[in-house]
């Protein structure tokens, strides 16, 4: 395996309330190597989002690192000063967020939303910064001339595009892209994907790619990880995590999405309600919802192992 | 523009309305005002005059609506006739001499009211966990709930009493000639310090707590996590990303001000003896100075409306949003 870009180890984040610690992300590790393209999946409120931000320290209050490492290049980023971190930010690490339509400023042009970015991290007036963001704009196939325009002047796949440009900008090594394209129909999605997929090519950055829709993440992510509340259970490559998944999650997950190519099926949910992050129980977090519960799993966190190189899955089955 | 229009057209109406009702009033009263006005002038007045007062009211003889259009014509015209305090200058001379001053006092405290409210508001819930956000604007607020006139008189009493630090009453030096010279410029200053730092002390926690809550609600957008994870200072995401937007719902709350900084002027004038409307308007109902008195409400209302409509021009520039 190639040096890792990012190497997140045992990281912990907790929402910290006046009715307890929900720990939203407990305990990940996973890496992620230059040019490799790492999805994470997981129902909603598994932790995906909070796992994202937390890698630049977006995190706000009441989330809190808790526990863990996040290196980036050989860099802990938990240990970054402030003017450490604000260089690191986008410079090496960008973001699409998950609702793409709202991160940009409703009173602010899309051009200076480019090149602010830009101008803060390189040495070059605003002149030059905008001769590189109606590059940035071509590259995504948005006309060099709505720089002057305010994003309610764009529609929602045009306006996706600029957050990507902008994501662009500093030809960052990583970025995370938080479900970026659940806002826009599957047309829109599919050209955005292809166009990311040939930027990728051209300028070779990593993605973390986060969806909850496990057959678009099939079709682009190298390698794939599974959340379920907190826990990462189930890593490895693609193919085998939907061919061959190991962890019971994993297969309802993937047994209730539709294949479109494949002959029809009848899908199959998986029973029951996601668990309460501040009430869970002892033992493994899935053990309420799978069909194969034994007592131990009402004991013992199910740990981590190794099935395969580079595959990993947390079931006391296996 | 076509949002500009209406807003126009209304403030146009608002203004119709108002000086109609300033055409009823007098024909509501008992008895007849002229009447009444030619007796508190106390023989200062000529015949000759007291008909062009008629005229200017409109009671002249014809129909309602011939009244009503002659008076119309007066007041756009500005041939308000004269005053019956200071008789013979005409209202409008006076009120022309006092208008500035009041302008300057309502409109100077709002703006620095507004402008520190916005700043204090914006750094405060950005470091809402600091020092600064913690008590400066419950010490504000503190302030604030004082009654106005206990703020400006105890202000009155120190400032100017008892330390002699500033000026107790007019808005210059009368020993100095007017003028746009440093002595005169700075004489002004001086006279306005009570006055205007009265009012500002007063207004400035609206803003303070206006902008605290717009930043509370900005902050937590996901355009403002962007501007964060984009690694820019905290300066501009704080000011260009977040307080730019913050101040929109501000902004709508300063036409609805200006109207309230008018008013508290007139106060303000009576207790620091300010020569604005405010003072000549408590002068011209002692003596009834009826031709005064409208003349100020008219031009009171002119000026609330007129500065509303900048508002909304702000409010346009502000938000690029709404159709030019
Ligand atoms: N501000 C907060 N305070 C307390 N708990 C929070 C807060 N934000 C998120 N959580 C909890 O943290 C958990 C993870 O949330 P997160 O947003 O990371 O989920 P997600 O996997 O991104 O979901 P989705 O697919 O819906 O985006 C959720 O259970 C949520 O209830
Ligand atoms: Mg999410």
């Amino acid at each position: 395996m190639k040096e890792a870009l990012l190497e997140i180890n045992n990281l912990c984040v907790d929402y910290v309330s006046a009715n307890g610690v929900a720990r939203a992300v407990n305990n990940v590790s996973l890496t992620i190597a230059p040019g490799e393209t790492l999805g994470i999946a997981g129902e909603s409120g598994c932790g995906k989002s909070t796992l994202a931000f937390a890698i630049t320290r977006l995190h706000k209050a009441p989330a809190l690192i808790s526990e863990g490492e996040i290196i980036y290049n050989g860099r802990d980023v938990l240990k970054m000063s402030d003017k450490e971190l604000r260089d690191f930010r986008w410079n090496d690490v960008s973001i699409v967020f998950q609702s793409a339509m709202n991160s940009l400023n409703p009173v602010i042009t899309i051009g200076e939303q480019l090149t602010d970015v830009i101008v803060a991290h390189k040495r070059i007036s605003f002149k030059q910064a905008a001769v590189k963001a109606k590059e940035l704009l071509g590259i995504v196939g948005i006309h060099g001339d709505r720089l002057k325009s305010f994003p309610h002047q764009l529609s929602g796949g045009m306006r996706q595009r600029v957050v990507i440009a902008i994501a662009l900008a500093l030809e960052p090594k990583l970025i995370i892209m938080d479900e970026p394209t659940t806002a826009l129909d599957v047309v829109v999605e599919r050209e955005i994907l292809n166009e990311l997929y040939d930027l990728k090519e051209k300028f070779g950055f990593s993605i973390l790619f986060i969806s909850h829709d496990l057959s678009l993440m099939g079709e682009i992510a190298d390698r794939i990880g599974v959340m379920y509340a907190g826990n990462l259970i189930e890593i490895g490559d693609a193919k085998t995590v939907f061919s061959k998944p190991s962890h019971p999650y994993t297969k309802g997950l993937i047994a209730s999405f539709p294949t479109i190519h494949g002959p029809k099926e009848r899908l199959y949910g998986i029973p029951g309600d996601p668990v309460n992050l501040l009430r869970l129980p002892s033992g493994c977090n899935f053990q309420d919802r799978c069909a194969d519960c034994m007592d131990i799993c009402k004991k013992d966190d199910p740990l981590l192992i190794e099935l395969n190189v580079d595959y990993h899955a947390a079931c006391h089955k296996l | 523009m076509s949002f500009l229009l209406r807003r126009l057209s209304f403030y146009f109406t608002a203004f119709l309305i108002a000086i109609s009702f300033n055409f009823m009033l007098p024909r509501m009263m008992p008895g007849d005002p002229i009447d009444a006005l030619f007796a508190a002038a106390q023989g200062k007045m000529d015949p000759a005059q007291m008909d062009a007062v008629r005229e200017m009211y409109g009671f002249v003889d014809g129909n309602v609506f011939e009244q009503y259009l002659s008076y119309m014509q007066s007041v756009f015209t500005l041939d308000l006739g004269p005053s019956v305090l200071m008789f013979p200058i005409d209202v409008t001379t006076v009120v022309g001499m006092s208008l500035p001053w009041t302008m300057f006092l309502a409109l100077g405290s709002l703006i620095v009211a507004l402008i520190l409210g916005v700043t204090i508001g914006t750094y405060s819930s950005y470091r809402r966990e600091g020092f600064f956000g913690q008590f400066v604007p419950p010490f504000l607020a503190f302030i604030s709930n004082f009654p106005y006139i206990v703020t400006a008189l105890l202000l009155f009493y120190f400032f100017g009493l008892q330390l002699e630090l500033l000026p107790l009453a007019y808005t210059y030096d009368p020993a100095i000639d007017p003028g746009f010279t440093l002595e005169f410029i700075g004489s002004v200053a001086k006279h306005a310090v009570l006055p205007m730092g009265s009012m500002i002390l007063v207004g400035i926690a609206t803003w303070v707590f206006n902008m605290r809550n717009a930043m509370i609600n900005v902050l937590g957008e996901d355009y403002v996590t962007m501007a964060e994870a984009k690694g820019l200072s905290s300066y501009r995401v704080m000011y260009r990303y977040a307080g730019r937007n913050a101040i929109l719902p501000v902004a709508t709350a300063i036409a609805m001000a200006i109207g309230f900084s008018f008013a508290g002027s007139i106060m303000t004038e009576v207790v620091f003896n300010y020569q604005g409307l405010g003072n000549i308007l408590l002068k011209g109902i002692m003596a009834r100075d009826y031709p005064l008195i409208q003349a100020i409400l008219l031009i009171l209302v002119s000026a609330v409306l007129t500065a509303n409509f900048v508002a909304d021009l702000l409010y346009v520039w502000l938000d690029p949003r709404i159709s030019k």
